[in-house]
């Protein structure tokens, strides 16, 4: 007999599963029950009557039916093929019996023999008979057997109504009436309906393969109690049901919801219940639908006792249909809860399905055969989370329920949101997002493209390309989705027996994250069409991005005209607002700080083959009136290929378009959906609730990319930003990140965060490191050497005092803070405080009230200009007064015009105090001896010491403080211009700035002889110290520019224009703020760094703006430490932070605050 | 402590460009710790007497024929220039401004020191003060009178000390 003989289709996995839902979607089934509806409007047994059980089988494979159809069919049943299967001979009763029950599948009909249920259909059915005519059963018996056989079906329909289910434990048939006809063909109508609703999912699922019902996936051990006492009421081996009857609505006021879960006995007279550990989960997993529980009793006492417990070995299935249902918005839920003042009730059952099923799959030891590493491991963590989650969420709603009112998205509070990540677990995410394959394809730029790439940037540009094109890159495969796990279909059941396996479906997955369940393999989807460029600085991000410009453009006019979708597509976004926004297909819009809008544009065009490449900086006065007519289609011909402007424009723009409510009238950047836009310094938006991010995010563009050495400046939310302005699904919402993301690693899970965020960032960053080597050991970009040297600079003996004064008065309101315990109260003013006492290791003058020092100062002068001498002589002109005198006091005055001479006289410039040649800052005193400068002070505070009158070492006359000047060589500056080497005499003390200028001029000195024309950087974090050193430069006579953050745009520019260009020794200085980064500054060989900062990362950073890139010579850098000071103890801090950072990596609050007081502590020591 | 730079181009001039009549050597192990000799200068007591003929002289001995030798120890401390160097004589010497322990009253040992003096010129001070005792100024009392009361009678009794005493080693 084969199946196709039956009247029935071939029914499949009939042992275990069955479908009452699914058969009533099938047409064949709903026209046989229509055909029944038509056929039997008597209410009399029809001919066919379907004994309610050994049909659903069939039903539920006639379900299937379209599909079988085009599946291999199971191997049919073969007598030869089972008996070899089976090792013996087979009466040939057991076979016809078999061979009815299997329909032809002879891996059924091999487990049916094994497991001796072919016993049982024996009984019921003891003479063959054809399949389609239905077995009448009268016998008792027989039906508790069949129950015993289908008792799971049994409880699936237990859901679907008890009427039926009564009915059908009724000994007599199971009749449809005319009007249960009916009703039958409505339900099946509805479902199609709503199945077509969901096809979407079903679809993919309904394709591959018929999926039965339920599958077996684990059994586990649980304790019940008895609810009645009694003999022999169940004993070893017997079947339990496990039903659960929600008895009410959860009381109102009551938190817990009823989770009893009762067991019965075969014929459902209730024996006891679950203990409450299990059926908390239990419950939940059945009333959701996703599992049900079969049970067998291990062992009950004979006499059984109310409150006795029961053993029960319970087998769980998963129903089919808890894959269909989470998948639909799962997801969006969940993760409302935190923003919502209450839980709704869908998301608590959400919860409790997630972590039901974690539970269960913990009891039967079922683990993930893949997973992210982490998750494996975290199996218990996970319910830790869970739970915990659920403890922070009640304690959260109270505190979070007046700020937020319940649907308001983030919440207004989130400026302390996201902790910060330590250093080391930076290094961590970066390590991991830099497994940066060096075989990566390369592609070549276009032709015009006017620079050399490196091979790197040629890697890179490669896979920007196929970002942009959307082509898969086959190094990288198919990821699985994150958060998803992968789990194998068990093969054997608890009992050792093999379990019905369904082709094509080894495995499942779970999401243990949500509960959500899915057959298919949930890849990780992104249809991001651009990325994040995240490359170090001085690695040419500019460069590629500009190969990138040059070598994919949009067939310009082909898109526009032939995918007008295209846009559509992009700008739903916008659509209810936007009326008129235009394509502009052949314009890449780049965003940067305004610093750089300059440098972009030049880069632009030098990295261009001339007239192949318009740019055009769309920024203050220059900006465009209609930006829009310009870049739009019809104007293609003419469009500039790039637009530079700055985050400020955007946001400006984007504010009067919020303001305007509509931007019909709109012309400018926000009318325009170009083809590519590109953040530069993309940092800048990491803050989501800033406004210039919000404007960024509705920018309109094809391809997006974001260019940043930090991706990640000190939060994981950082990146957040960058990735909702990137559009790449589902991480762009905030919720569903803050989920998997942040409260993981708030709630210390860092590793799984850390992980999640890797597989989001894996195929949308590039990041390479300056210190990444190539297979042969080579640098990426081979830099010229650097080195940093540390200046001591000692402070002189009045900056000393400021400093003291400063530093005791600190100290004491640290100390105080300490006794009263309010440090952390009080830091801002320590902190204010230490700032001082930093300005003052600078310049005294940073601290002190300026007018002071002014009038103090000029009223010196005066006495001076009284006592015949200036600050600033010049030595010609002394000379020649002196010569000129020489007739009226030939003696006094022929030595003194001696020595002037001799001052220029390199011979005689050995100093008489410690014989250096020449002397080192040479100073005369006020009877014209030389010595060098700290000689003479030593002499003078050594003699002031003891109480004695200083005395010039050389003629004993008095010596006064005031009379020493020290002598000013210009022969250094190459523009003095005159052959003889200008000299001039500059009073000591007065004209001289604090000590560490001096040092600085110092060092630019020596370097202006060395190097008459080379260029340098210095960096301060203090304006109003570049303020000081200014004159101090002007007074050496060199050049300098100043760039620093209150300059204008265009100031700015030319200023770099102009330090660019200058070919003389010309000096930058830049605030540290202004110029850290983007700038590049490899004109430039020297670097000093004025002071330094609270981590040297920041410092760094700076100093990558000479050395990076295109640097071509060696550069030196200097820092300048005030010796003793709070400055030289500010490196203990940055080291010990570095020390801290990569070796415990996570500090909780606490700690950290302990280590700010202990940095502190340190400062003031 | 490294040795300063001036102490090390004070000592090599001292050997390149020696004074005549003055030598200063340098202890190998403490650079700081000179020995002096000092010839006591012609026409003065500390002159001693006409050299041995057939002795062989060193040169930077030649312009001093007279063996009138003096041994003084001489130590700069830490200090040095800023203080003047610390300096005695080894050899018996009978001078109104020496005492018995060698010390010297010198005002350029004391209050007039300056850091441009340098090891060579207070030699040739000290050489000058033994051509030109100064007994108002004294810190050997009993040889300052001896020298105010009988001036004679103590120019020979130097000249005594110094034929007694200041004799060049023999080598």
């Amino acid at each position: 007999m084969s199946w196709q003989d039956s009247e029935e289709p071939p029914t499949k996995k009939r042992r275990f599963f069955s479908d009452p839902v699914e058969d009533l979607v099938y047409p064949g089934t709903t026209n046989n029950a229509a055909a029944a509806a038509t056929s039997q409007t008597s209410a009399a047994p029809p001919p066919q009557q379907q004994p309610p059980l050994p049909a659903r089988p069939a039903q539920d494979a006639s379900s299937n039916g379209p599909n079988a159809a085009r599946e291999d069919p199971p191997i049919a049943f073969d007598l030869a093929t089972f008996e070899s299967f089976i090792g013996n001979k087979v009466e040939p009763e057991v076979i016809d019996v078999l061979r009815r029950s299997c329909r032809g599948d002879i891996q059924k009909a091999v487990n049916m023999y094994f497991d001796g249920t072919y016993k049982k259909l024996m009984k019921a059915s003891p003479a063959p008979k054809p399949a389609t005519q239905q077995t009448s059963q009268t016998d008792e018996e027989a039906e508790a057997q069949k129950r015993l056989l289908y008792r799971h079906q049994l409880d699936l329909l237990e859901e679907q109504g008890r009427a039926r289910l009564k009915s059908a434990t009724q000994p007599t048939h199971y009749t449809l009436t005319a009007e249960e006809e009916q009703k039958e063909a409505q339900r099946v109508a509805e479902n199609r309906r709503a199945l077509d609703l969901m096809q979407p999912y079903l679809s993919r699922v309904a394709k591959r393969e018929s999926i039965p019902e339920s599958r077996y996936i684990g059994a586990f051990g649980a304790e019940g109690w008895a609810t009645r006492s009694g003999t022999n009421l169940l004993k070893f081996g017997d079947p339990v049901r496990i039903t659960r009857e929600k008895m009410q609505q959860p009381r109102p006021g009551r938190d817990r919801n009823d989770v009893i879960v009762r067991f019965t006995d075969a014929k459902g007279m209730e024996i006891g219940r679950l203990a409450k550990e299990t059926a908390n989960w239990v419950s939940s997993l059945i009333d959701q639908g996703v599992c049900k529980f079969e049970g067998t009793c291990f062992y009950a006492p004979d006499r059984l006792r109310t409150n006795e417990t029961v053993y029960l070995q319970l087998k769980a299935y998963i129903i089919k249909s808890a894959f269909e249902n989470g998948n639909v918005d799962l997801a969006a839920n969940r993760t409302t809860t935190f923003f919502e003042s209450k839980e709704t009730t869908q998301e608590r059952d959400l919860r409790l399905r997630q972590i039901s099923l974690v539970k269960l799959f913990k009891e039967i030891n079922l683990a993930p055969t893949r997973a992210n590493e982490v998750a494996k491991n975290g199996r218990q963590g996970l319910l830790d989370a869970a739970e915990a989650d659920e403890k922070k969420e009640k304690a959260n709603t109270n505190t979070k329920n007046g700020n937020n009112p319940p649907g308001s998205s983030p919440p207004s509070s989130d400026a302390e949101e996201g902790e910060e990540l330590e250093q080391g677990q930076l290094d961590a995410l970066y390590r991991k997002a830099q497994s940066f394959d060096f075989n990566t394809p390369e592609a070549e730029p276009a032709d015009t493209f006017a620079m050399d790439l490196r091979p790197y940037q040629k890697q890179s540009l490669h896979w920007m390309l196929s970002k942009e094109k959307d082509q898969k890159n086959e190094d990288r495969g198919v990821s699985m989705h994150p958060l998803w796990e992968e789990y194998s279909w068990p093969t054997k059941d608890c009992d050792d027996k093999d379990t019905v396996q369904v082709e094509g479906q080894p495995c499942f997955y779970v999401n243990p994250y949500s509960g959500e369940m899915s057959l298919q393999f949930p890849e990780q989807e992104q249809h991001c069409l651009g990325g994040i460029l995240a490359d170090e600085m001085g690695l040419g991000k500019t460069i590629q991005m500009l190969s990138l410009i040059h070598t994919h453009k949009s067939e310009a006019a082909n898109i526009a005209a032939a995918n007008p979708i295209d846009s559509v597509n992009q700008l739903s976004r916008l659509s209810n607002k936007s009326s008129n926004v235009v394509a502009a297909p052949k314009t890449t819009l780049v965003i940067a700080p305004m610093s750089l809008l300059a440098q972009w544009q030049s880069e632009a065009e030098a990295a261009s083959k001339e007239g192949t490449l318009k740019s055009m900086v769309y920024y203050g006065d220059e900006k465009v009136a209609d930006l829009q007519s310009m870049c739009a289609v019809s104007n293609i011909a003419s469009a500039p290929d790039v637009i530079i402007t700055s985050y400020g424009v955007v946001l400006s723009e984007f504010t009067q378009i919020n303001k305007k409510g509509f931007r019909s009238f709109h012309t400018g950047l926000f009318s325009l959906n170009f083809f590519r836009v590109i953040l530069d310094e993309g940092h800048n938006i990491k803050n989501r609730q800033s406004k210039t991010s919000k404007a960024c995010y509705e920018l309109n563009a094809e391809h997006r990319w974001v260019l940043t050495g930090t991706p990640i400046v000190n939060r994981l939310e950082d990146l957040f930003s960058l990735i909702r302005f990137l559009r790449v699904e589902p991480w762009n919402n905030f919720s569903f990140w803050r989920t998997f993301i942040t409260v993981p690693f708030e709630s210390k899970d860092f590793m799984r965060a850390l992980d999640v965020v890797q597989t989001v960032l894996e195929p949308l960053v590039m990041r390479r490191t300056k210190d990444m080597k190539t297979p042969d050991g080579k640098l990426l970009v081979p830099l010229p050497p650097k080195t940093i040297e540390i200046v001591d600079v000692e402070l002189s003996e009045t900056e000393r005092s400021v400093y003291e004064h400063i530093f005791t008065r600190a100290k004491r309101t640290f100390s105080n803070n300490i006794e009263k315990g309010t440090v952390m109260k009080a830091y801002t003013t320590i902190f204010a405080q230490i700032l001082r006492l930093r300005q003052s290791c600078c310049h005294p003058l940073l601290v002190r009230n300026q007018d002071i020092v002014a009038d103090e100062e000029e009223a010196g002068a005066q006495a001076d200009a009284a006592a015949g001498l200036s600050d600033d002589m010049d030595l010609q002109s002394l000379i020649k007064q002196f010569t000129a005198n020489t007739d009226v006091e030939k003696n006094a005055n022929t030595f003194g015009a001696h020595v002037l001479q001799q001052i220029r006289d390199e011979a005689s410039n050995e100093c008489p105090v410690c014989s250096e040649e020449p002397m080192i800052e040479q100073t005369v005193t006020g009877c014209w001896h030389s010595a060098c400068k700290k000689c003479l002070l030593d002499y003078i505070k050594h003699s002031m010491d003891r109480h004695q009158t200083p005395r010039c070492f050389n003629c004993r006359e008095p010596l006064s403080l005031r009379d020493l000047f020290e002598v000013v060589r210009h022969d250094d500056d190459p523009n003095a211009g005159s052959s003889t080497p200008k000299i001039s005499l500059q009073r000591l003390g007065v004209n001289e700035s604090s000590s560490k200028v001096v040092a600085l001029i110092k060092h630019l000195r020596a370097l202006r002889k060395e190097h008459p024309v080379m260029k340098s950087v210095v960096f301060s974090q203090f304006t109003s110290f570049m303020s000081l050193i200014e004159p101090a430069l002007t007074r050496a006579n060199m050049r300098f520019l100043r760039l620093d953050g209150t300059m204008a745009q265009k100031a700015r520019a030319a200023v770099l224009e102009e330090f660019r260009a200058s070919n003389r020794f010309t000096i930058l200085l830049i605030s540290l703020r202004a110029g850290g980064v983007g700038l590049n500054l490899t004109q430039a060989k020297r670097v000093y760094m004025m002071d330094p900062w609270w981590s040297f990362a920041v410092e760094a950073q700076a100093i990558d703006r000479v050395h990076r890139m295109g640097q071509d010579d060696e550069v030196k850098v200097y820092r300048f430490i005030a010796k003793d000071s709070v400055e030289e103890r500010m490196l203990k801090v940055q080291d010990r932070k570095k020390f801290i950072a990569t070796s415990l990596g996570m500090m909780t609050d606490e700690e950290k605050k302990l280590a700010r007081i202990e940095d502190i502590k340190e400062l003031l020591s | 402590m490294a040795l300063p730079k001036r102490i090390v181009k004070e000592t090599e001039r001292l050997m390149s460009e020696p004074v005549p009549g003055i030598s200063a050597v340098p202890h190998e192990d403490n650079l700081r710790y000179f020995d002096v000799e000092i010839h006591g200068p012609s026409g003065s007591p500390y002159e001693g007497e006409p050299p041995d003929n057939l002795r062989l002289r060193a040169a930077n001995y030649m312009h001093t024929p007279f063996r009138g030798v003096f041994k003084l120890e001489l130590f700069l401390t830490d200090d040095y220039p800023m203080v003047p160097p610390k300096i005695r004589f080894l050899t018996k010497i009978y001078h109104p401004n020496v005492d018995k322990l060698g010390r010297i009253c010198l005002d350029v040992l004391k209050n007039n020191w300056s850091p441009a003096l340098q090891i060579r010129t207070i030699l040739l001070s000290i050489q000058a003060l033994l051509g030109a005792p100064n007994p108002d100024d004294p810190l050997a009392a009993d040889v300052a009178k001896d020298w105010k009361e009988d001036e004679n009678r103590a120019i020979a009794t130097a000249k005594e000390w110094t034929s007694k005493y200041a004799v060049p080693e023999s080598k």
